[in-house]
């Protein structure tokens, strides 16, 4: 320990004697309220079609490529000159409108994988696409800046990749209840009770002592969290505006997560695309519509960053189905109270200039969006976390 | 103990005294296959090591292939295929749904199979070429290829499964031709086939690729050799130059130590512990460089001392696979809804057939996270006893009503059927001390095992349950 820190630590100490009163009673504030920033991480699953979404509805190459999906001209929210929104997106519309969402265009990466898994795979652990990396990008942000597995959650059954770190895992809680009956076993709790921790850290059998004892307090406190928060805003009855509703009780909670992540599945659109997606992104507007009152409401909102990403945009020519196939850069939406970017980013990029297989070319690396959060957002050294130095963007 | 077996090279003449105790058998068992019962476990009590070793292989020379009727859906493969999208669609939902049935036809001959090393190695092979597919015909024909060859050569192991119709999709070959060739094979098979990162060039990778052009296969799978797309020019490999053919290229690797070396690594964490010896590790590739017999290889691990000693036993994690299969060993489950076991593997993150990437799975502590731990430790009440563990104490009340409860009680998270009959009558002449050494291969945390001792011992079942819901039966 250097002079200055020690100097710095123990003025910290002694002073804490002389806490007055009304710093203490911060103390049951919810850390939110004092600028506690947090990540809202949102799949769509199935690789969503970008084109469809925020639709280039003066563009002819679009119309042509997709002569029976294509989205007409009078259905689209207009948001700029070239580009508008599906109108099942009218609340995102709002948000864009209010100055809340920006939109990044063209978000890819170089020689773009067109597997659900693997792309998935890529966009969770922030890997090139020759490279196969075992834990994910939040995952890694926890091995450097988390303690416990409750400081990324996932509103899920079962942890995705992208949670999972070297040293330490996320926790997925999609029922806190369930998550914390199950932990609850009087069983286990005697187990744990009577283990004797003699020199089993370092073995396997040791990790697994360690990790039943790190699953069963962290399902204790997530349980107690969410249990003492309710929230009054109606939410749609839908799985995925759950996930929401849960993501929201949590955060007025004040519970120490810096990242959540939830997803909303169904857009592998190869056949009969409109109807399906138009719905789907009836549910994801709706949802986020619900969520974000709620943030508001909570005074969360303008600490809270949500960002959704799919794995992979969708093929500019449509095929004999009514629907496309797996493509390549797609559109990133952020949404937030703080944005230095409202609106579109950057261009859509040409649809005249397309990839050897008629997809899109990306413009900017997903991981440039990563680095941006980590640093700008999450106050985390992007490099160490990403492995590489991606350049900054500047939307937040 | 083993006083005599001290060379290398297997002697018969020693290995008569070889005797096995009761934790070496489990031990080898576990490792060679997916645990035994008690009446297996009975009949071996007597025999040396080089009789139980020698039965393990003799039980798996025949290869039973694992088979599914995929008659109707071969009908519908044929070269028109191409152009009709409504066909294709309809193939792909019979595919899907004969792919989820293959899933439990293979997970029911884990548990049932005689030949238990063979079909424990073609689990282990199956997370060495990895490979995954959405064609119910292409993905038996790649399975039974893995289990055909899963001790025998591993050069013409390589070079069948650079023919599979399964892998020339997953690796993209049959998209490599001579004008455009496509790396990925090449680049995968050096990678994770053969020699591991860092033991060859880019070089290496661009010129093998050349001799991998122009594979492909035909409708239903068979492979053919597209020779227009084939490059037969001159190929400088590894120092080696000439018109080489994809066999050349891997007989080529096999000449390299490393290749040995590298597959030796992945069965010696499989099979013996996840920490590399580097001495037990070179003395497996010299075994192995001298003629890539699969089956010597083993024979040789299993007839260690060192396999056997007290650091390799109880160590590892087992995968998911692992535990769902020890369990229903030991108390026979059967699933009434095979959706409920596809959940499962889900949950606890390995699908058989459905590997994460070409990678596959990473296998050790990378199995636990607070949610798979969570379901590991509760899957044996779930299945078992609707979710409950006793905690009654000794001298507690014992409530014939409970025992009923544990036989008749539906599970609500999975439709099973638990036969405890078959469990009780396999374990009717065994103490409580003694089920639970049957049960654990791992030595009990003194403070668990003291907790265990308070607890009431009177009924076998609700022990077997109380033991597979430690930590300590998480591992083999």
């Amino acid at each position: 320990m250097d002079r200055r820190h020690f100097l710095k630590q123990s003025t910290l100490a002694s002073s804490l004697f002389f806490v007055p009163n009304f710093v203490k009673a911060f103390e049951n504030i919810a850390p939110s309220s004092l600028g506690y920033k947090r990540l809202v991480m949102i799949q769509l699953s199935g690789g969503n079609d970008g084109l469809n979404t925020i639709i280039p509805f003066n563009n002819d190459i679009y119309y042509r490529n997709r002569p029976s999906i294509s989205i007409s001209k009078n259905d689209v929210l207009k948001a700029s000159d070239e580009l508008g929104f599906h109108k099942s997106l009218l609340p995102l519309k709002k948000l864009f409108d209010d100055g809340h969402l920006t939109i990044i265009n063209n978000v890819g990466y170089p020689n773009p994988n067109r597997s659900h898994f693997r792309a998935t795979d890529i966009w969770q652990t922030a890997s090139d696409s020759n490279q196969y990396l075992q834990t994910g990008w939040i995952g890694r942000y926890l091995d450097h800046f988390g303690t416990k597995p409750y400081n990324a959650i996932e509103i899920d059954d079962s942890l995705s990749l992208a949670l999972k770190g070297q040293q330490i895992n996320g926790i997925a809680a999609k029922n806190p209840q369930i998550l914390y009956r199950t932990s609850q076993d009087p069983y286990f709790k005697n187990v744990l009770k009577y283990y004797e921790d003699e020199h089993l850290s370092e073995h396997n059998l040791g990790y697994l002592y360690k990790t039943m004892i790190a699953a069963e307090s962290s399902a204790k406190y997530i349980f107690e969290k969410h249990k003492g928060s309710e929230t009054s805003q109606d939410y749609p009855n839908n799985e995925f505006a759950k996930q929401l509703r849960t993501t929201s009780r949590l955060i007025k909670s004040g519970i120490e997560t810096k990242v959540f992540y939830a997803s909303l599945g169904g857009f592998d659109t190869h056949a009969g695309q409109l109807n399906s997606q138009s719905r789907l992104l009836k549910v994801y507007a709706e949802g986020i519509e619900a969520f974000i009152k709620d943030l508001k409401q909570q005074g969360t909102f303008k600490d809270t960053l949500i960002v959704t990403f799919s794995e992979f945009g969708r093929r500019v020519k449509q095929n004999a189905a009514n629907g496309t196939d797996h493509g390549a850069a797609s559109n990133v939406f952020v949404i937030g109270d703080q944005l230095k970017t409202a609106g579109f980013y950057n261009d859509l990029a040409s649809l005249r200039d397309l990839d050897s297989n008629g997809d899109l070319k990306y413009t900017i690396d997903f991981r440039s969006i990563y680095a941006t959060i980590l640093n700008t957002w999450l106050a985390a050294e992007d490099h160490t976390i990403l492995n590489k130095t991606f350049p900054k963007l500047n939307f937040i | 103990m083993s006083f005599f077996y001290t060379s290398i090279k297997p002697n018969i003449s020693f290995l008569v005294l070889l005797h096995m105790t009761q934790q070496d058998i489990q031990h080898l068992y576990w490792r060679a296959g997916f645990g035994l019962t008690p009446k297996q476990y009975a009949l071996k009590t007597q025999d040396n090591r080089d009789t139980i070793i020698d039965g393990l292989f003799k039980a798996s020379e025949i290869t039973t292939m694992l088979d599914i009727d995929t008659s109707d859906f071969e009908e519908l493969l044929t070269p028109a295929l191409a152009k009709d999208a409504a066909k294709r669609k309809l193939i792909r939902q019979i595919s899907t749904k004969k792919l989820k049935t293959y899933n439990r036809l293979w997970l029911n001959r884990l548990e049932t199979s005689n030949q238990i090393l063979r079909e424990k190695m073609t689990l282990f092979w199956a997370n060495h070429f990895v490979c995954r597919d959405n064609n119910i015909l292409f993905v038996k024909t790649f399975n039974n290829t893995l289990r055909a060859h899963a001790l025998g050569n591993f050069g013409d192991f390589v070079k069948a499964i650079s023919k599979e119709a399964a892998m020339l999709k997953y690796l993209n070959n049959k998209q490599n031709r001579k004008l455009k060739p496509n790396e990925n094979f090449a680049r995968e098979l050096m990678e994770l086939f053969m020699l591991g990162e860092g033991h060859y060039t880019e070089r290496d990778i661009k010129e093998s690729a050349r001799a991998f052009t122009g594979y492909n296969h035909t409708v239903k799978g068979q492979f053919v050799l597209r020779k227009r797309q084939h490059d037969y020019g001159i190929k400088t490999f590894f120092r080696n130059t000439g018109r080489f053919s994809g066999d050349d290229i891997i007989d080529i690797i096999l000449q390299q130590k490393q290749c040995a070396r590298f597959i030796c690594q992945s069965i010696y964490k499989y099979f013996v512990n996840e920490t590399i010896n580097t001495e037990r590790l070179e003395e497996l590739a010299t075994v192995f460089f001298k003629d890539y017999n699969i089956e010597n290889l083993m024979r040789h691990l299993f007839m260690s001392d060192w396999f056997y000693s007290e650091e390799n036993i109880g160590v590892k994690i087992k995968s998911p696979i692992e535990l769902l299969i020890g369990i229903g060993k030991t108390v026979p489950i059967k699933f009434n809804d095979e959706k409920d076991q596809l959940k499962i593997q889900k949950l606890l993150g390995q699908i058989l057939l459905n590997p994460p990437n070409v990678a596959g799975w990473k296998g050790g502590k990378n199995w636990i996270d607070s949610n798979t731990l969570m379901l590991r430790l509760k899957l044996p009440s779930i299945l078992l006893a609707n979710a409950h563990i006793s905690i009654k104490e000794k001298g507690e009340f014992e409530d014939s009503f409970d025992i009923y409860n544990y036989r008749k009680r539906p599970s609500r998270f999975a439709n099973v059927s638990v036969d405890w009959n078959n469990f009780e009558e396999q374990f009717s002449g065994y103490s409580s001390q003694e089920l639970k050494t049957f049960l654990m291969a791992s030595k009990l945390n003194k403070g668990t095992e003291n907790y265990l001792e308070t607890l009431n011992k009177s009924s076998h079942m609700e022990l077997c349950v109380q033991l597979m819901s430690l930590p300590e039966y998480q591992m083999c």
